[in-house]
């Protein structure tokens, strides 16, 4: 056996490895990248969904945007009042309030209940079924239940139940995704204590609503008139509630005849 | 001599003559409504604006709404009589339509026309403002204002009009009985439309299986200047406008640019006889050629005035054999389905195809078996496997950008030929919707 060859590309091999790693560990001291270290922080204490609600590429691309002034703190809806605070602590800056906002559904019009136009057979898409002939739905602003918000929610917070839109407020993290899926603009982020909440939103003239839903808004305005804090009010023949001047007394509720007002959890 | 086709296509119907003999022979008979509901947003472009109101008199050919926006077009009264409400009502648009419902007092008595005259002598610059005048949009079912088409950017040398008489969709033969009946309208419109817009080139596209159409066409439009007619190959979709531009004249339509990018202007068949109407008679867009053909009894083309409904149409061919399960507007392979019988036709119309409910199932998906049969039948060379792929991730952007789902021409020839009957046109059409408001939105 030649044992000299062995240990000749032993001893190249080894050479070699020494010789690149030296070269490596300079050019690594030379040519270093100026990282904020303050970036890496950041990046631990965002949701790091990559959901892109904040309107950057990902979580990477938001936390260097925070670290050079041009994202805000509480831009990581996810990441929440934790998130902004932890954020204004990196950052030195006083983070105002965040108050937890979830995405409500505003329609009830499930299968059954919202009048059905036509068999709808086409493709599971909201956005094309939207398209044929007015929608599936004699009602123009219902739920049709076919899955545009739940194939762009990461956080499965989207489930159906039937037929209609179901948003579990302890998954749903606000990013807000699936408000601009919805072609009926049926979900809005609205603040997680607003619990009574208007859920039509059908604003054709009480003749017209009154017998496509069950749960059809028909402009009674006896919320109006039950209301003791200037919270409901009746424009376009629909109800709606300011969440501000809402104290959740939840006279509203006793007073629809359509029990189109509800209350979440 | 080999005919003249595009690459990709499909044959749908091919054993049983593309579901065209019922109604191959029946001659064009015309049928008059006892009410009718003119939508006001039968084109591409903003709805017209309703200036008649209910009690109202009127004529045949009046005019009852005036054109919105640039590419808006006038909307003409069908019949004469009385207006019965002028309101909305669902029709085939996403919200509902602006509606004037006209009761027909059976006198058919026409409003003050004014011609221009023989389409060879009437003044070209007069022509186009005439076809506005009249209300004409695209009558192969695009419905675009055809007086826009016919005045294209200054930038863009158009060269060649083509008439589209391909009608390779299922089912249809209204095209075909006007070519075959009415040959002279069809030839003296393409005159008008090339005098107009100053173009020596005139071409006129014709499946051979329809050889009888292009014999009577090629009879009347001898001895005129210009004027060519063409046989083409029988397949799906040979008379969609790319293909046909580039069967024809050997030119491809840039990606996301239009016809008058390639120098050519296409019009219909139907859309050059009602040119040939506006311009020798002054008589507006008022009645359309349309087959109704399924499940009727006695299947025929029916001339029909403009906002007849289904029900009535159906009415004038016999009724129905059996329950309708799907109700086309338009051939079963681009048409679109009706919500229910009520609606009424427009002027983009040019066929009520009616599936009973044994045929109107929607086959189950099964998983896609990668056989690429969709990439061989897609005129254009998209790959219908890999958008719809992209479109189950929520990959939108790769659709758009890499895959170029918006130069697909939704023929729905990757849907017929799927093995696996994957729903692959409605995933693009919404894609493409999609996109289109992003775009919009930006």
């Amino acid at each position: 056996m030649n044992t000299t060859a062995i240990i000749a590309a032993i001893a190249v091999l080894g050479g070699l490895g020494i010789v690149f790693g030296a070269l490596i560990s300079v050019t690594d001291k030379v040519f270093a990248v100026q990282v904020d270290e303050r970036v890496a922080k950041v990046r631990e204490n965002v949701a790091g969904a990559n959901c892109g609600a904040c309107g950057y590429p990902g979580c990477d691309a938001f936390s260097e945007a925070v670290v050079k002034g041009e994202a805000p703190v509480t831009g990581c809806t996810p990441g929440g009042a934790k998130s902004a605070e932890a954020l204004a602590g990196i950052m030195g800056v006083v983070s105002e309030s965040m108050e937890p906002s979830v995405a409500r559904i505003r329609c009830q019009g499930g299968c059954g209940i919202s009048v059905d136009r036509y068999e709808y057979t086409g493709i599971k898409s909201c956005a094309h079924a939207a398209s044929l002939a007015g929608g599936p739905k004699v009602c123009p602003s219902a739920c049709y239940g076919l899955g545009d918000c739940q194939k762009v929610c990461q956080f499965d917070a989207i489930s159906f139940e039937n037929g209609l839109c179901v948003i579990d407020p302890e998954k749903c993290t606000a990013c807000g995704m699936c408000v601009a899926q919805c072609p009926n603009s049926l979900i809005k982020l609205l603040p997680k204590a607003a619990s009574v909440t208007v859920r039509c939103r059908n604003t054709q003239p009480p003749k017209v609503a009154m017998p496509v839903c069950t749960y059809s808004c028909i402009a009674c305005k006896r919320c109006e008139k039950a209301c003791e804090y200037d919270a409901i009010h009746v424009n376009n023949f629909l109800a709606e509630i300011d969440p501000a001047k809402c104290t959740r007394c939840e006279a509203c509720v006793a007073v629809c005849p359509k029990k189109c007002i509800t209350v979440s959890a | 001599m080999r005919k003249l086709t595009f690459r990709g296509g499909v044959h749908p119907l091919h054993d049983i003559h593309e579901g065209k003999e019922k109604t191959r022979a029946g001659a064009i008979r015309p049928f008059v409504a006892q009410v009718v509901s003119i939508p006001m947003d039968m084109h591409i472009g903003a709805p017209s604006k309703p200036i008649v109101k209910a009690g109202d008199r009127v004529l045949m050919g009046q005019l009852i709404a005036e054109p919105v926006g640039g590419i808006g077009i006038p909307v003409h009264a069908s019949v004469s009589g009385t207006v019965k409400a002028v309101a909305e009502k669902p029709m085939m648009k996403r919200a509902a339509s602006m509606c004037v419902d006209i009761e027909n007092d059976g006198l058919d008595e026409w409003t003050q026309l004014a011609p221009l005259g023989d389409v060879e002598k009437a003044d070209p610059a007069q022509i186009i403002p005439a076809i506005k005048a009249a209300g004409i949009c695209g009558m192969g079912g695009a419905c675009f204002p055809t007086h826009v088409k016919l005045s294209p950017p200054s930038d863009k040398k158009v060269d060649t009009i083509i008439l589209n008489g391909a009608e390779c969709e299922t089912f249809l033969t209204a095209d075909y009985r006007l070519m075959l009946e009415q040959p002279e309208r069809i030839v003296n419109g393409l005159r008008a439309a090339m005098r107009a817009m100053g173009v020596s080139r005139g071409l006129i596209g014709i499946e051979d299986n329809k050889m009888e159409a292009v014999e009577a066409v090629k009879k009347a439009a001898a001895g005129r200047e210009g004027v060519e007619v063409l046989v083409l190959k029988t397949k799906y979709p040979q008379g969609g406008e790319k293909q046909l531009i580039q069967v024809l004249t050997g030119r491809e339509v840039p990606s996301g640019g239009l016809p008058a990018d390639a120098g050519v202007v296409v019009l219909n068949v139907g859309t050059a006889a009602a040119i040939a109407d506006a311009v020798t008679e002054g008589k507006p867009l008022i009645s359309r050629v349309t087959t109704v053909t399924g499940c009727v009894k006695e299947p025929a083309n029916l001339l029909l005035r403009i906002g007849t409904s289904v029900q009535d149409a159906v009415e004038a061919c016999g009724g129905y054999t059996e329950e309708a399960g799907k109700i086309f507007f338009g051939g079963s392979m681009t048409g679109s389905c009706v919500p229910n019988d009520t609606v009424s036709v427009t002027k983009a119309n040019n066929g009520i195809v009616v599936f009973g409910v044994k045929d109107a199932v929607v086959a189950d998906e099964t998983p896609c078996i990668r056989c690429g049969r969709c990439v061989d039948a897609c005129p254009i060379s998209l790959n219908p496997m890999a958008m719809k792929q992209a479109w189950k991730l929520n990959k939108l952007d790769d659709m758009e950008s890499k895959q170029h789902v918006m130069d697909c021409i939704v023929c729905g020839a990757c849907s017929y030929i799927c093995p696996a009957h994957q729903q692959l046109t409605p995933v693009f059409k919404t894609a493409k919707d999609i996109i289109t408001a992003r775009r919009a939105k930006k």
